[in-house]
C-alpha cells in the first residue's frame, strides 16, 4: 500500500532536508509546483522513504535555494520546469536555455 | 577538430522531436545537450478543466506505448484520496494490462534497438512475436493502444474463462518464442560487438541523477515500485526484479530481456488465480473529498508519478504528471561522453526514450 505524508515547512529549511534525505540515501521522487487559489507559489519537494512519499511543501516563495548542488540533475530538471511554468526562481541553479518552452515565451506565463 | 553537430528536433532518424547537440572532437563526442517541449500539448493545464472521469480518457492520451499507466496511475491517486478499496479481480486485470503493455512496450524496444545496430532481420522477428501481444490486448479492450480498461473503482471490462485461457496459451507460445530471442541477444556476437562497453553509466552517477526503471537497474540500483511500496496487490505475486552492474548498453538489453520473464511469471500467476467477484465499485462519477496524493506506478521504462490535487470540486485542481524519461533524460550526456558518433543514436535510443510522455 502506497502512503503519502504532507509536511509544510519554510524556504530556510529546504536545504537541509534535501542534505539529511541525500545522507539518508532516499530518492527525489519529484519537485512538483502550482499555484494556490490565493495567487501563492506552492512548491512540493517529494522524497520516497519506503513505501511512503515524504512531501516538503513550501508556500509563497518567489525566490527559492536550489537543491541541484545536492541532487544534481535530478533536481536541477524539475527546478527548470518550474522556472518556465510558474513565477518562481530558484537561487544558484545554473541554466542553460528553456528546457520545455519556447525562449520567445515570457518569464513566468506559462 | 570540433565539431558541433545537431540532431532534431525534426529528422528522419526520429520519431519524436528531439533535440540534441553533440560537441564533438574529431569522431569522439566530447559533450552532449538536449532539448525538449517540440510536442508539448499542456494536458496538465487541460486536466484542471475536467472532471475524474474525463480526466481518464485524456491521461490515457498522454503515451502510445504505455497508455494503460496513466490512466491507472491516475486512478489509484482519485481512489486513495476518497478512501476507496478496489476488488481484488479488479486489482488483477489491473495487472495483467499493466504486465502485458510491458511485454510488448520491450518488445517494440527490442525490435528498435536492433534496427539501429543494422541487425533488420532480428527486428522484423521481435515485432512479429510481439503482435501475438497485441493481439490478445486488441481481443481484451477492443483497442491495440489506449485500452481504456480503468475506471475510477477498478476495471472497465472483465477477462472472461475463454480469454484467460487464450491469455495463457499465449503466454505459453511467446515463452519459447522469447527463448530463442533470449539466446540470440545473449550469445550474437555482432550485438555483443555494438552494445559491449558502449554507453556507459556507473552507479554513482545513475543515483547522482535520479535515474529510474530498467535504465537504473542495468546500473546496479535494485529499485522497483512493484516491489519498493507495493499496490494493486502487487504483494500477491511471486517475481524477481533483475539487476546488473555493468551499466552498458548490453546490459539495458538483458535487464529488459529478464524482465520480459518476469512479467509472463507474474500475468501467468494473475490469470490462473484471477479472484471471482465484481471488477468495479460501481462508481459513475466520482466524489472526491479534498485531499492530495502521489500516486507511482513502475511502467514499463520506470517510475511514473500523478501528483493529484483535489479542492473537493467536480476537477482536478491540479495534476503534476512525471515521467519516466523526464528522469532517464538527464544521463544521456553522461553516457555520450568518449563514445563515437555512431553510437549517439543507440546510446539515446538505450534508455528507451518516450518525449510524448515527457512533453506531456
Amino acid at each position: 500500500m502506497q502512503k503519502y505524508k504532507k509536511t509544510t515547512i519554510n524556504k530556510n529549511q529546504i536545504v537541509d532536508i534535501a542534505s539529511n534525505m541525500k545522507k539518508d540515501g532516499r530518492q527525489l521522487v519529484m519537485i512538483h509546483g502550482y499555484v494556490d487559489k490565493e495567487g501563492q507559489n506552492v512548491v512540493s519537494y517529494q522524497y520516497e522513504v519506503k513505501n511512503c512519499i515524504e512531501a516538503y511543501e513550501v508556500v509563497g516563495g518567489k525566490l527559492l535555494p536550489t537543491i541541484s548542488h545536492i541532487y544534481d540533475l535530478a533536481a536541477a530538471w524539475p527546478e527548470r520546469e518550474f522556472e518556465e511554468l510558474i513565477d518562481v526562481k530558484f537561487e544558484g541553479l545554473k541554466i542553460k536555455g528553456r528546457l520545455f518552452m519556447p525562449d520567445t515565451m515570457l518569464e513566468g506565463q506559462g | 577538430m570540433s565539431y558541433t553537430i545537431p540532431i532534431g528536433p525534426n529528422h528522419p532518424s526520429l520519431e519524436e522531436p528531439i533535440h540534441a547537440k553533440l560537441y564533438t572532437e574529431g569522431e569522439i563526442i566530447k559533450d552532449a545537450e538536449v532539448f525538449f517541449g517540440y510536442n508539448h500539448r499542456g494536458i496538465e493545464k487541460i486536466a484542471q478543466e475536467r472532471n475524474f472521469i474525463q480526466t481518464l480518457v485524456l491521461v490515457e492520451r498522454v503515451c502510445g506505448i504505455c497508455s494503460h499507466s496513466y490512466p491507472f496511475t491516475y486512478a489509484m491517486a482519485v481512489e486513495n484520496i476518497s478512501n476507496m478499496e478496489i476488488p481484488k479481480r479488479g486489482q488483477y486485470i489491473r495487472v495483467i494490462i499493466a504486465e502485458l503493455e510491458r511485454l510488448h512496450s520491450h518488445y517494440l524496444w527490442f525490435g528498435i534497438a536492433c534496427h539501429i545496430i543494422g541487425f533488420d532481420s532480428m527486428f522484423m522477428h521481435i515485432w512479429n512475436v510481439r503482435e501475438k501481444v497485441m493481439d490478445i490486448l486488441e481481443e481484451i479492450s477492443g483497442n491495440r493502444v489506449n485500452y481504456a480498461m480503468i475506471t475510477i473503482g477498478g476495471a472497465r471490462r472483465d477477462i472472461d474463462d475463454e480469454k484467460r485461457k487464450k491469455i495463457l496459451k499465449m503466454i505459453e507460445d511467446l515463452s519459447n518464442e522469447h527463448n530463442r530471442i533470449k539466446d540470440i541477444f545473449l550469445t550474437d556476437k555482432t550485438i555483443a560487438m555494438r552494445t559491449k562497453k558502449v554507453g556507459v553509466l556507473s552507479k554513482d552517477d545513475a543515483l547522482r541523477l535520479g535515474a529510474v526503471g530498467p535504465h537504473a537497474r542495468a546500473s546496479g540500483i535494485n529499485t522497483d515500485v512493484r516491489k519498493n511500496a507495493p499496490y494493486s496487490s502487487y504483494d500477491d505475486f511471486e517475481f524477481d526484479v533483475p539487476v546488473l552492474s555493468n551499466g552498458d548498453v548490453l546490459a539495458r538489453v538483458v535487464v529488459r530481456v529478464l524482465e520480459f520473464q518476469e512479467s509472463m511469471k507474474i500475468i501467468k500467476q494473475a490469470v490462473e488465480n484471477l479472484p471471482l467477484g465484481a471488477i468495479n465499485l460501481g462508481v459513475k462519477m466520482p466524489k472526491v473529498p479534498f485531499g492530495e496524493f502521489t500516486a507511482r506506478h513502475e511502467v514499463p521504462r520506470g517510475q511514473l508519478s500523478h501528483y493529484l490535487i483535489s479542492d473537493g470540486g467536480q476537477t482536478n485542481y491540479r495534476l503534476s504528471i512525471h515521467v519516466p524519461t523526464f528522469k532517464n533524460a538527464p544521463t544521456i550526456p553522461f553516457m555520450l561522453r568518449g563514445n563515437t558518433i555512431a553510437d549517439s543514436g543507440l546510446i539515446i535510443a538505450s534508455i528507451d526514450p518516450c518525449f510524448s510522455c515527457t512533453d506531456r
